[in-house]
């Protein structure tokens, strides 16, 4: 990287100089302070003319001379690319599954682009998507032979308004939520959806209503610390909205109450943690995404952006089996599994693996991991293969047990 | 193995795999402007050396009156003049490449300079990455509006070649509707590079142009046809002349034919294989890869983060969007499920489990810690019992029974 930055450095400087085209200049000038002598002079014309050659012609060459370093310099940085790319081809177009899925890519990038709150992108690029597609269709008509089964997808493919527009929704709340400290947006789109959150057991809700609380204690709009006027109002808001979540937040609801209490020397008392959290709105605006997307059956984070850096983290690993396999002339012989490990940050680790400690395989639908009485577990295979239908001792520990008495387990 | 399951480890030269373009395409740009320099300079030297030598021998012997050689050079002027300023065009050209270059080493140097793939930086230097992937994905698919406006919200259009897709997907573009001349055109610019590809495609376009000359039927469009196979097909003979012999039997049959090779020389499909076959020429000689970045990134990363669970007909206990404990796998998620579907599964030789895993009477396994302090989130649980998050069922904590997962 160094070695290609000092080249292309050492291009750049040659080219801004630009000697070639201070040349050109001043081969124009021989020859127009010659043709001024002539005509002011038409005696002289063929002695200046025999004259005027020679520099006319190293003009030329020193024209030459700084194209050639220009290109002795572009041969440089292309060796220094060379280098720096070397052993590292692009990965080869052979297991390409791709290409044939375009439109689960296109819609895949919609949806980021919508997540990313990118809106009026994401509406381009459908219009464009629609447009493209609606030419296909006449072609098609027109050719009426060939089969449009294969290509045409119906627009539900991508993303529907109705998503298209819950994520504005989204948008808007935590544009309100962040830039305004306005809660109440997110506090009422948690209320339209509180069957859905509870049974996620998400006390989304409750938080936003107790940083609401905290935020009408420190003064609301003013954010001028702890008065009168916002204890007020604070507890007014308690009164009205907390007695819902009595029941199951009892605890908290008796916290915050009894902060009231210490209001003089808040720093001092056990609940300054709830008062003065700094990461507090941030770490609602989390959460709050989080549920929303969730509710919709999606991952927090795009997972365009997780999978594609996954995939540049993986690319290394690929290409050197790749070239190892072409070296042996040996194949894949797992076909639903990838022959090598990756190495991942643990954050890209999102499901328990487990991995039969007897036959080294990870368990799938057809071989699920089953429990033995003694609370190990083994694939359903490897089980199998141990007890031949009769009692037969765990693989790790000393007790003994029926196959049947095995159960299966869900990670 | 465990350790490197887990790597955060970045090593910088080897993570620009997919980059390469980056660099590689504006430094073919800028040598195919110095070309184009070279040959303009050897054009005019080429004129005004024998020019003046000329004009200084005539007026030497004194059969040149001074007007004429004034006349001489003016012209000469004047063309040197033309000279410049084409040359300060293209030099313009070269000074906005070399800053895109610039600017894109900078980039791929600022990698170079975070220490670990869990860091911040990583994070959003990854995030640019996926937006140039995005762009070259759209430009390369014909979506030019959106590239364009996509790399300007976010600031990346020196990362992006926009203007070499737009001008490239306008020559395949002419070339579905039936137009060969700007693709003839392209290929006269190449010229040189052009002998180097695998492909010929200047020929497939002489011939796509005589096959239509031979469709329309006419006897005296034949002769032309004819001509013009001599003209531009028969200097192919050595490599193509299979298809030159085939070329000229086309001549006896009718478009409408049903005979084999014939029929799918006069199909209209040939121009869409043009198109295709000028797309790819097109990217070899940029050093551009034949399939979009975005693909090779996606398919290398839906394998690596896929497992078993995730196309499984069971809720996975640990990832699914049910609960508030677990963040949703992006497999899982409705965006890559159907993507992941035909993709290999990542390969582990250890089970990754949490530390103190507990099975529940209807054999969902979790994690003791976690799934206590989520009973006691959820307010509609009584002491002593919890729930679990994936079916919703409350069991007795001590129908919990410890299992161990080697």
């Amino acid at each position: 990287m160094e070695l290609v930055q000092k080249e292309h450095d050492r291009l750049s400087r040659k080219i801004t100089a630009a000697q070639g085209l201070k040349s050109v200049q001043s081969t124009i000038d021989l020859l127009q302070s010659a043709r001024n002598a002539i005509a002011a002079d038409p005696s002289q014309a063929a002695i200046t003319l025999a004259k005027l050659q020679n520099p006319v012609k190293s003009s030329f060459d020193s024209i030459n001379d700084s194209l050639k370093e220009t290109h002795s310099g572009l041969n440089k940085y292309s060796k220094s690319l060379d280098k720096l790319f070397k052993d590292r081809p692009l990965p080869s177009t052979e297991h390409d599954v791709l290409s044939s899925q375009e439109h689960y890519i296109n819609r895949a990038i919609a949806m980021h682009l919508l997540r990313e709150g990118q809106f009026s992108v994401a509406a381009t690029f459908l219009s464009e998507m629609a447009e493209k597609k609606a030419i296909k269709k006449q072609q098609e008509a027109g050719l009426s032979a060939t089969d449009s089964a294969a290509s045409l997808l119906d627009l539900d493919e991508v993303p529907s308004g109705e998503v298209r527009k819950q994520f504005a929704t989204m948008y808007y709340i935590l544009h309100e939520l962040k830039e305004n400290n306005n809660l109440l947006p997110a506090i009422q789109w948690s209320r339209d959806n509180k069957e859905a959150l509870e049974a996620r057991g998400s006390n989304l809700e409750f938080e936003l209503c107790r940083l609401q609380f905290v935020w009408l204690f420190h003064g609301g709009q003013h954010q001028q610390g702890p008065s009168h006027g916002g204890r007020q109002a604070a507890l007014e808001y308690a009164r009205r909205e907390f007695h819902s979540f009595l029941p199951r937040y009892l605890r908290e609801v008796q916290q915050l109450l009894g902060a009231m209490a210490f209001c003089p020397n808040l720093q001092d008392s056990p609940y300054k943690n709830i008062f003065n959290n700094p990461s507090a709105w941030a770490d609602v605006a989390h959460s709050f995404t989080r549920e929303f997307c969730s509710l919709l059956g999606l991952s927090a984070d795009s997972p365009l952006y997780v999978a594609a850096t996954a995939g540049a983290i993986a690319l290394p690993t690929l290409l050197k089996l790749q070239t190892i396999m072409k070296a042996k002339r040996t194949e894949w012989t797992t076909e639903n599994e990838l022959p090598v490990e990756i190495p991942l940050p643990p954050s890209y680790l999102f499901h328990s693996i487990f991995v039969c400690p007897v036959s080294k395989e990870q368990t799938t639908d057809e071989n699920p991991p089953m429990m033995m009485p003694c609370g190990h577990v083994i694939a359903e295979e490897s089980l199998k293969r141990l007890c031949k239908g009769s009692r037969f001792k765990c693989p790790y520990c000393p007790s003994e047990s029926h196959p049947r008495e095995a159960r299966k387990v869900f990670l | 193995m465990a350790a490197e399951l887990t790597s955060t480890r970045l090593n910088a030269e080897n993570h620009l795999l997919l980059d390469q373009p980056l660099l590689r395409l504006p430094h073919e740009l800028a040598r195919r402007n110095f070309k184009s320099v070279q040959r303009l300079v050897e054009r005019e030297k080429e004129y005004v050396l024998p020019a003046l030598k000329q004009t200084a021998n005539a007026s030497l012997s004194n059969n040149q009156t001074p007007d004429q050689a004034l006349a001489a050079l003016d012209a000469m002027i004047s063309r040197m003049q033309g000279l410049k300023r084409k040359m300060e065009n293209l030099h313009q050209e070269e000074k906005k490449i070399h800053e895109q270059s610039r600017k894109r080493i900078q980039h791929l140097e600022r990698l170079h300079q975070i220490p670990s793939l869990a860091d911040v930086k990583y994070d959003n230097w990854a995030r640019v990455r996926l937006d140039r992937l995005i762009v070259d994905h759209m430009l390369r698919s014909g979506y030019t509006e959106s590239a364009q406006q996509l790399a300007h919200e976010k600031g990346i259009e020196d990362l992006v070649d926009l203007n070499v897709f737009v001008q490239c997907q306008r020559i395949a573009e002419s070339l579905r509707c039936g137009e060969t001349k700007d693709a003839l055109q392209w290929c006269g610019e190449n010229k040189a590079a052009l002998k180097k590809s695998q492909y010929n495609l200047e020929f497939e376009l002489r011939l796509q142009q005589y096959i239509e000359m031979v469709r329309t039927g006419h006897k005296e469009k034949f002769v032309d046809a004819m001509i013009h196979a001599k003209r531009y097909l028969a200097p192919y003979i050595e490599t193509q002349s299979m298809e030159i012999h085939r070329a000229a039997g086309l001549l006896a049959f009718p478009p409408d034919t049903k005979a084999e090779p014939y029929k799918s020389l006069y199909a209209f499909e040939r121009w869409t294989y043009l198109s295709d076959l000028f797309v790819r020429t097109h990217h070899e000689l940029l050093s551009l890869s034949s399939r979009p970045l975005l693909h090779i990134a996606l398919s290398a990363g839906l394998s690596a983060l896929k497992t078993p669970s995730c196309h499984s007909a069971y809720t996975s206990s640990s990832s699914n969007s049910l609960s508030t404990t677990t963040s949703v796998c992006p497999i899982c998620s409705t965006e890559l499920n159907e993507l992941a579907r035909n993709m290999p599964y990542a390969h582990h030789t250890k089970s990754y489990v949490e530390s103190d895993p507990i099975v529940l009477p209807n054999g969902r396994i979790y994690g003791q810690q976690r799934l206590l302090e989520m009973s006691k989130k959820v307010g509609c649980v009584e002491a002593g019992k919890v729930k679990d998050p994936t079916t919703g069922e409350v069991f007795n904590e001590s129908d919990m029974k410890k299992v161990y997962i080697m």
